[in-house]
């Protein structure tokens, strides 16, 4: 073989090779994760997506997709009709027998973890770049990432020297109505305890709260995580339904701060560091401003 | 009380309806296959030796998919219809429902007990974690039912008044407990004893479908056998024995072969309720009280009743799923008022 065609030989298997290589990387997805579709979308594979379920609903633009309904009762069927490359979930996402039938269908099942620290992320966002041909940007996010977090650890830690942690309570409502207090064990409680905040809750899970042990915790700060409403209209509900908050520490100095419920289920997603930088700024108000 | 219709044109009819929506069943989904696709599939299924080129996404959502969900609708349906016969009979009152013996409130118990402990049965062998929440039910519900029979027999004999009383009782305690699973229930866990309260015919396997065929199909043999004796228990129980039927041995397959058949599909399917109370009524609306009549064609209304709410389920919010409890009393019940005014005109 003479030098010239091997070359060219050579540039032609490495062109294909290329291409082979893109063209085995899925490309029509089907998330049923909420954290995991922010991390495809984060890492530009938005327009790969083609179905998500309902815990799915950021970006905005996901609520637009087609809906494959909660990620454990999910339908077989209903994903084959999408034809999807692959189906990616934590390992929440059920039921096993319909797991089996869509992997049946050649379809590539991608279980995650929704453990919530910093070694799952890792290997979820590198595993998920290599999905989506988005190795750097995978490196880049997480790197960045983590200095949000390392940030906000040293900056949490320096604010405690001087200052004492606040007595927090987390409460996960529906319309203001019945709240649930957020416990130990929860995703909320690490989020409290990540913005520097001292969980007045001792019990494990979420569970609802009697007026009266509401009124003994008197809380210096009320964090509200509202399924149904946002803003100054879920504050106001919250209040209403449950007037007893009105004589908390918290309520007198107007210390009661909104968190985005999304951020509490799956993992950890791509909006938590700006969450919990706003969570301790709340926390430890800068001097001299009350 | 007259019939709306003859019982040999009830059964060309209802075997005509249950056909089309095994076939409907078969042939629709949110994945849309050419018809002559889903036939050629279909024929391979049963042996047909045809060529398999460009059949095996249609060969793979016939056989693995939507076959175990007919099937487990067909079973589910029909014994969930045929049970609620038997319980109209074995409390002569049009309003006694499966639920009454704890059969279903036992199941959701033992539902409850594996959805939300499931982790502290932790020396659990691999193979059988899957099957947990089935055999929970299904035990649950024959426990609470075992438990309910014998609360209703006094010296040798079976009181039915007391045994309905013992059932709601039983019925109270069993949702309580429930209830205080569903406060221990984090969210993700609570979401499944929901979802599994709303039954579904979602993910149906070939190895959850075996024992409930096995155990439907033995019912819907049995029970039409003894329907004479059901038309005897109509007159009273006093007549019935007078008639030379053994009452308390009636009683006792009627509530064995209920715990067994509603246990079985409410471990498979999930809670699916209406079925069991609407269907009998129905056929007995349509055709009179005769149990020879009403045992067998309500296997048929049962099933297909099913079959098509399924349908409805898997299709209204395609590519998402109902679950298939709301489906049924959204159908059934209008339809139930409906002929219920009419029958009163």
């Amino acid at each position: 073989m003479r030098p010239k065609t091997r070359v060219a030989m050579l540039c032609a298997g490495l062109l294909l090779s290329h291409q082979a290589a893109a063209a085995d990387l899925p490309q029509r997805w089907v998330s049923a994760g909420g954290a995991l579709s922010e991390w495809v979308s984060a890492l530009g594979g938005e327009s790969k997506l083609v179905g998500v379920d309902t815990t799915s609903q950021h970006p905005e633009s996901m609520q637009a997709l087609p809906s494959i309904g909660y990620q454990r009762s999910l339908s077989a069927e209903g994903i084959l009709s999408l034809r999807p490359d692959i189906l990616i979930g934590t390992e929440e996402m059920g039921p096993p027998p319909v797991l089996a039938q869509v992997k049946a269908a050649k379809v590539n099942v991608e279980l995650f973890s929704a453990q919530p620290d910093l070694p799952t992320l890792e290997k979820n966002v590198t595993h998920l770049g290599q999905l989506l041909g988005a190795q750097e940007e995978a490196a880049q996010l997480l790197q960045t990432y983590q200095q949000q977090l390392q940030a906000q650890e040293v900056r949490v830690a320096q604010v405690q020297t001087t200052r004492k942690a606040p007595d927090v309570l987390l409460l996960v409502g529906h319309a203001g109505g019945k709240p649930l207090i957020a416990g130990k064990d929860t995703a909320a409680d690490w989020l409290l305890q990540q913005a520097g905040g001292h969980n007045l809750a001792t019990h494990t899970g979420y569970k609802p709260f009697s007026v009266e042990s509401l009124a003994s915790l008197d809380p210096e700060v009320l964090v509200f995580a509202d399924r149904a409403l946002t803003g100054e209209a879920a504050k106001t509900a919250l209040f209403k339904e449950n007037p007893i908050l009105n004589s908390s520490r918290a309520a007198k100095a107007g210390r009661v701060m909104e968190l985005d419920p999304t951020l509490l289920v799956g993992g950890l997603g791509p909006r938590l560091p700006a969450a919990l930088r706003t969570l301790t700024d709340g926390f430890y108000p800068a001097k001299g401003g009350q | 009380m007259t019939t709306l219709v003859r019982p040999r044109g009830l059964f060309i009819g209802l075997t005509l309806v249950c056909l089309l929506a095994i076939w409907l069943s078969l042939a629709l989904g949110p994945v849309s296959l050419p018809l002559f696709d889903t036939l050629r599939a279909a024929l391979r299924l049963i042996g047909v030796p045809l060529a398999p080129q460009g059949l095996e996404q249609a060969e793979l959502i016939l056989g693995q998919i939507r076959l175990p969900r007919t099937l487990l609708g067909l079973a589910v349906g029909g014994v969930l219809a045929l049970s609620g016969v038997a319980m109209q009979g074995l409390f002569r009152n049009p309003l006694a429902d499966p639920g009454l013996v704890g059969v279903s409130s036992g199941a959701a118990l033992g539902a409850a007990i594996a959805i939300v402990g499931g982790s502290f049965f932790g020396g659990l062998p691999e193979w059988f974690g899957p099957y947990l929440l089935s055999v929970c039910a299904f035990l649950g519900g024959l426990g609470v039912t075992a438990l309910v029979y014998r609360l209703g027999r006094r010296n040798g004999q079976t009181h039915v008044a007391t045994m309905l009383l013992a059932g709601i009782a039983l019925t109270a305690l069993a949702s309580s407990a429930v209830g205080l699973f569903t406060y221990l229930a984090d969210d993700a866990t609570l979401r499944t004893l929901t979802f599994w309260n709303l039954g579904s015919l979602n993910g149906a396997s070939y190895a959850r479908l075996w024992p409930l065929l096995i155990i439907s199909i033995g019912v819907a043999l049995w029970l039409p056998r003894r329907a004479k004796a059901l038309n005897a228990l109509l007159l009273g129980e006093s007549e019935a024995g007078h008639l030379g039927i053994n009452v308390e041995r009636l009683k006792r397959e009627l509530v064995f072969c209920t715990a067994l058949g509603v246990g079985a599909a409410v471990a498979a399917a999930g809670m699916i309720g209406f079925v069991g109370l609407v269907v009998p009524h129905l056929v007995r609306l349509l055709a009179g009280p005769d149990h020879k009549v009403l045992l067998p064609a309500s296997v048929l209304a049962g099933a297909s009743l099913l079959l098509l709410a399924d349908l409805v389920a898997r299709l209204a919010l395609a590519p998402a799923e109902l679950p298939i409890g709301i489906v049924t009393a959204f159908i059934g019940a209008p339809f139930f008022l409906y002929l219920l005014l009419r029958g009163r005109a």
